[in-house]
Formats: structure tokens, C-alpha cells, sequence
């Protein structure tokens, strides 16, 4: 919380004399406090984990979640720069292109809930 | 990876800034040009090795 303090009262300054640096502090001040998460995150990826493969069913649907939380936080990093400096049309781009990606991956995911409706219904 | 890296931009930003008025000042605008552009180069190539090591350590994590 102190890093994104101290990253907008560094912009703030930087704004007056050079605008553009006022960009890349604000992608380092992202980058430093994703990195303070992640250890955070690392735990409760292996907690994902354990509980999965001790339950065993549906291990593989877990990875294919971890993928997509992944591609989410990664698409709303960079939305969230474009956004700031300006630039909407790239942002949607990204999110749509970000919003693709996941489709594309949760396909196995979509395939093996159809077939267990068809094997219910049949 | 931690707060030293903003104060480093933020002393080459508004390093550059005063070199910019300075070379102005002495009537030499495209070297104040080219200063402004060296700062910015130097900062971006920071940035992009901050952002390569946060993809790698996502993909890592995440196993992408």
C-alpha cells in the first residue's frame, strides 16, 4: 500500500516537469506491489493444488483455472496502463484479445461438461 | 525489485528535465532533444527488463 503512495507522489512530481516518465513509474509501481502478492498467490496456488490431487477428481480442470487466473491478471495489468495513459481502443483490444485466449483454453473444459449432460440425458 | 527502482526513474526523469531546460537555455535544442530521448531509452530498457521478469515469474507461477 506504502508503494503505491509513494509511486503517485513521485507522478504527481514527475508530471509537471516530464509527462512521459509519469507512465513508467506507474507500470514499476504495478510491477513492485504484483510481486509483494505473489508469494501470497504462491501459497494459494499450492493449497489448489494439494486439495486436487487429493481428491483426484478433475485435477486437469484445476490447471486449466490457474491458466485462465493467470491470463486475467496479466490482460488487467496491461488494461489498466492503457487505460491510464489514455489509450482506450488498445485497452479494449487487449481485453478482447485477453477474453479469446481464455475461450480458447476452457474448451476442454466446455467439451467434457457437454458430454457428461449427453451421458445424464441418454 | 523494490522501491529504489521508482526513485531511480524519478532521478533520471527530472534529471533529464533540468538537463532539457539547461540545453535549451544554451540554445542548443537538439542536444536538449537528444538528452530527453537518451533518458527515455535508458528508462525503458529498466521497464521492459522489470516486465520480462513479471511475465516469467506469472508464467512460471501459473504454469502458462
Amino acid at each position: 500500500m506504502e508503494f503505491g503512495i509513494i509511486a503517485l507522489i513521485i507522478i504527481i512530481i514527475l508530471k509537471q516537469y516530464k509527462p512521459e516518465f509519469s507512465v513508467y513509474v506507474s507500470i514499476i509501481a504495478g510491477i513492485i506491489i504484483i510481486f509483494l502478492i505473489m508469494d501470497k498467490l504462491y501459497g494459494i496456488i499450492n493449497l489448489l493444488l494439494n486439495i486436487s490431487n487429493k481428491t483426484g477428481t478433475g485435477s486437469e480442470f484445476i490447471g486449466i483455472l490457474l491458466k485462465i487466473t493467470g491470463i486475467a491478471i496479466l490482460t488487467e495489468f496491461a488494461v489498466s496502463i492503457c487505460k491510464d495513459s489514455g489509450e482506450n481502443a488498445i485497452a479494449s483490444k487487449i481485453d478482447l484479445g485477453g477474453k479469446i485466449i481464455i475461450i480458447s483454453i476452457s474448451i476442454p473444459i466446455i467439451t467434457a461438461l457437454l458430454e457428461m449432460l449427453l451421458t445424464m440425458l441418454s | 525489485m523494490d522501491i529504489d527502482l521508482l526513485f531511480k526513474i524519478a532521478a533520471i526523469g527530472i534529471l533529464v528535465a533540468v538537463l532539457h531546460q539547461v540545453l535549451v537555455r544554451a540554445g542548443r535544442e537538439d542536444q536538449a532533444m537528444m538528452t530527453t530521448l537518451a533518458g527515455l531509452i535508458i528508462v525503458l530498457t529498466m521497464v521492459i527488463k522489470e516486465i520480462s521478469t513479471l511475465f516469467n515469474t506469472v508464467r512460471t507461477m501459473f504454469g502458462l
